[in-house]
């Protein structure tokens, strides 16, 4: 009844043949399709960002913040709702330009990759591919062989796309033109300022704006929350001090430093290598009878071409130097002056001679002692350090009602500190530390007085510290605060004079009238030049109308008064071309390639669908 | 093997449904292996297609950072004819185009811009063409072609870009006023994030008195 399969089996067997190779291909669909869930942060157009993929970019990210910042940063307190949304941003940008890879059909092939991956100058030693170099490059970045190929599939062509953007872009040139006669122009000004410390007398207070200013500005004559604490310090250094090194171990760690501390002893050599080892005695006779010419017998037979010449002076070296170890062990067997029996190595057959012994220099014991007892010491308290360093962190945090348990316990000083706040600040010394301060300043430390846990505040530093005294935030009363209200309002008022002052008198120069200013001298500006004027004045300045000189401008400087500038002169700027592939021109065009990759991807953003969910996003 | 007759029965049935349906079914099973074999081999040669096309455009961008003009024409050639559907196409005359600028070469640098613009499978690359083209133009001193160009409608993401390029243009034909307003529209359409455009467009506005 299977007349038909059997008909047409051959048929049958082709199609069937044509379907199975190219499934492969499906595989690159659920990079793009992927099932949303709960544990997503953020979705584009279907496509999950997993919680998962999230934490290795945090960490990475952090990994670089820790490097730049240096070792000691706190990283974690860096570690804001802002800052993950911008690598979430980041991270989606980045997916966005990949998904476009995958619709536009730029995915590389396997085979591609692969021998992209063999060319990189980062995995190559000596001109060839080193598998090492990779391993340890994926190992580094917690990456299988065939993960990293796969990303490099989409990645690379990625990277294609927005550098063909951004490499591609220019600025018209009529704009850099502009551009750079606007940042060269020179003007000539000078200046007449009003301060507003001449106001001080004319202003007048009365009791009801005294009021209304400290009612308006509560918030600012507030003593913030503080604790005054005990703490106790358990530190490695410390317990380091009261450790002692016994004579063993100084000469255990004398005899095994020694060898490095000390000057190795160092021997001067000569040899003649000649082919046989018939030759050889026969020199060694000869040298033997007559060792003063053992120089000489070297330039005449010595087939060592380095040392020939020399005489077969080999140098000075120490044990290790010499590349042929059997010819070492017999420059070092001999007295000064001796000359060795033939001796055999792969270039043929040395005869020896020393010609200097400069004996080697051990440390002593004496010189050493006290630095070895310092260091040795400071291990001992390290160590100690780790092994109490548990049960002491168990037991402040048992007997939490106090800390002198612990402090009889380890022979610590119960240490008291003054008033402190809770945000961060030098003076706090070792409380200053941003995790135990929100520890001392929670609601199990304040209302239940428990024990902080012992937090390590640097390496080797455990701080356990527990609140003493508590002041709520208090209002400091207007009678106590009265003085420093009235100057500041005084000073704003002078202020406000001088502004009003300073802008009729600006009116009153733009009319062509003399305001009996003082005028400083003239200093010429640019706005990449801006001889300390400030920068909002620069700017002024630099705006002002110039069609008419002289041209005044105006700017209020705070609490200072107001500034008048005069503009006298203007040079207009260089209207030069850039020349093609100078470096300006190319740091022109790579920013304007830069914002256009960013408009590039805002542009795709705005066409997709992109859902993200802050919940997973800032949990920890 | 022995059947009973209701076995039999079933047997004959199934024989009979067979003898009826059976080359229909075949037919079926067939039709949808061809077409998947069919959609799979499209797959696979449109493949081979961008895989071409990549290498086209690896040979043309090394040839525009060399300064080799031959091998930047030839690849490009190539691209554009065959392989137009294809991305690469329109990066490679996007990166000629600035190959192009860079050697003072204006009108080849509009060929290659306008067939993005006009070719392009991309709405953006099309879009960032345009405002190429336009730049280009604004060179070119062709000042009302460039203008107009920039009214063409375009994605909301590229507006910063093209109200300062309107900006600048207008500079260039002493419409202050003009300028100023495209400038403000500029720096409303982007964020704080880009601060080196923000500060290049205020610098142009300012020295128009701000």
């Amino acid at each position: 009844m299977f007349d038909l399969v059997a008909k047409h089996k051959r048929i049958l067997q082709v199609v069937l043949a044509l379907t199975v190779v190219p499934f492969a291909f499906f595989g690159l669909e659920s990079y793009t399709r992927s099932v949303g869930g709960a544990q997503d942060v953020a979705t584009i157009d279907g496509a999950a960002i997993t919680s998962r993929e999230y934490a290795d970019e945090l960490r990475r990210q952090q990994d670089r913040l820790r490097e730049v910042l240096g070792r000691g940063a706190d990283v974690a307190a860096l570690d804001t709702p802002e800052l993950r949304l911008a690598i979430l941003e980041s991270m989606i940008a980045q997916r966005l330009v990949v998904m476009e890879v995958v619709r536009s059909r730029l995915v590389l092939s396997k085979e591609d990759v692969v021998a992209s991956i063999l060319a990189t100058p980062e995995f190559q030693e000596g001109g060839k591919f080193s598998s090492e170099r990779y391993m340890t490059y994926l190992r580094s970045r917690g990456m299988s062989d065939e993960g990293n190929v796969s990303r490099l599939r989409v990645e690379m062509p990625g990277g294609r796309l927005a550098g063909a953007i951004s490499g591609s872009a220019f600025q018209p040139r009529a704009v850099v033109e502009r551009l750079i006669a606007l940042q060269t122009e020179k003007r000539e000004v000078a200046e007449a300022f009003i301060g507003a410390d001449q106001y001080l007398g004319r202003v007048k207070l009365d009791d009801a704006r005294i009021k209304a200013y400290y009612d308006a500005n509560l918030a600012e004559f507030k003593v913030p929350e503080r604790v005054r604490a005990e703490y106790l310090v358990l530190s490695a250094e410390e317990l380091g001090r009261s450790e002692t090194a016994t004579d063993a171990e100084l000469k255990e760690a004398f005899d095994r430093q020694a060898g490095q501390l000390g000057v190795a002893e160092q021997r001067r050599a000569s040899h003649i290598l000649v082919a046989t080892k018939a030759e050889a005695e026969k020199i060694t006779a000869e040298a033997r009878k007559a060792p003063q010419r053992f120089a000489e017998l070297a330039k005449k037979h010595s087939q060592d071409p380095g040392s020939a010449d020399k005489g077969g002076d080999l140098g000075m070296n120490a044990k290790g130097a010499l590349a042929a170890q059997s010819l070492e062990d017999v420059i070092f067997s001999l007295k000064s002056g001796e000359i060795s029996d033939p001796v055999q190595t792969e270039f043929g057959f040395h005869v020896l001679r020393v010609t200097a012994v400069q004996a080697g220099k051990s440390a002593s014991f004496e010189e050493l002692k006290k630095g070895l007892a310092a260091e040795i010491a400071k291990q001992k308290g390290a160590t100690k350090f780790t092994q109490i360093a548990d049960a002491f962190n168990n037991l402040v945090y048992e007997q939490s009602d106090s800390l002198k348990p612990a402090a009889e316990r380890y022979k610590l000083k119960l240490a008291q500190s003054a008033w402190i706040a809770r945000a961060p600040s030098p003076e706090q010394g070792l409380l200053g530390h941003p995790k135990l301060l929100g520890a001392l300043f929670s609601p199990e430390s304040i209302q239940q007085r428990r024990n902080t846990d012992a937090m390590e505040v640097a390496p080797g530093v455990l701080v356990a510290a527990r609140v003493a005294e508590h002041q709520a935030e208090t209002q400091r009363p207007l009678e106590q605060v009265r003085g420093e209200v009235e100057r500041r309002l005084a000073l704003r008022e002078a202020a406000a004079l001088a502004h009003k002052e300073g802008a009729e008198k600006l009116a009153l120069l733009a009319k062509g009238g003399d305001a009996g200013l003082k005028w400083s001298a003239p200093r010429t500006v640019s706005r990449v030049d801006a001889q300390g004027m400030p920068a909002p004045a620069l700017r002024k300045v630099m705006m002002t109308d110039a069609a008419t000189l002289p041209a005044h401008a105006g700017v209020e400087a705070g609490d200072q008064g107001y500034a008048i500038y005069r503009v006298s002169k203007v040079i207009a700027g260089e209207s030069k071309a850039l020349a093609p592939g100078s470096e300006g021109l190319a740091m022109l065009d790579r920013q304007v390639g830069g914002e256009q990759v960013e408009a590039y991807i805002a542009s795709l953003r705005a066409r997709a669908k992109i859902e993200i969910n802050r919940g997973n996003l800032e949990k920890k | 093997m022995a059947y009973d007759l209701e076995e039999q029965e079933q047997l004959a049935a199934v024989k009979g449904w067979w003898h009826d349906n059976g080359t229909r079914v075949l037919a079926l099973v067939a039709a949808v292996v061809i077409g998947l074999s069919g959609w799979q081999y499209w797959r696979l040669w449109q493949g081979n297609q961008a895989q071409q096309a990549g290498a086209q455009y690896e040979l043309l961008l090394k040839a525009a950072q060399a300064g080799d003009a031959k091998v930047l024409r030839d690849a490009g050639g190539t691209l554009v004819e065959s392989f137009p559907g294809t991305l690469y196409a329109s990066m490679g005359a996007l990166v000629a185009a600035r190959f192009h600028v860079e050697r003072a070469d204006p009108k080849n640098a509009k060929t290659q811009l306008q067939w993005v613009t006009d070719r392009s499978p991309s709405e953006e690359l099309r879009d960032l063409a345009r405002l190429r083209l336009a730049a280009v133009l604004m060179d070119e001193k062709a000042l009302d072609e460039a203008l107009a160009l920039l009214e063409t409608k375009h994605a909301a993401a590229f507006d910063a870009q093209y109200a300062a390029l309107k900006g600048d243009i207008l500079v260039a034909k002493n419409k202050a006023a003009d300028a100023k307003v495209a400038y403000r529209l500029a720096l409303e359409k982007t964020d704080e994030k880009s601060a080196a455009f923000r500060s290049s467009v205020q610098l142009r506005l300012d020295a128009l008195g701000g």
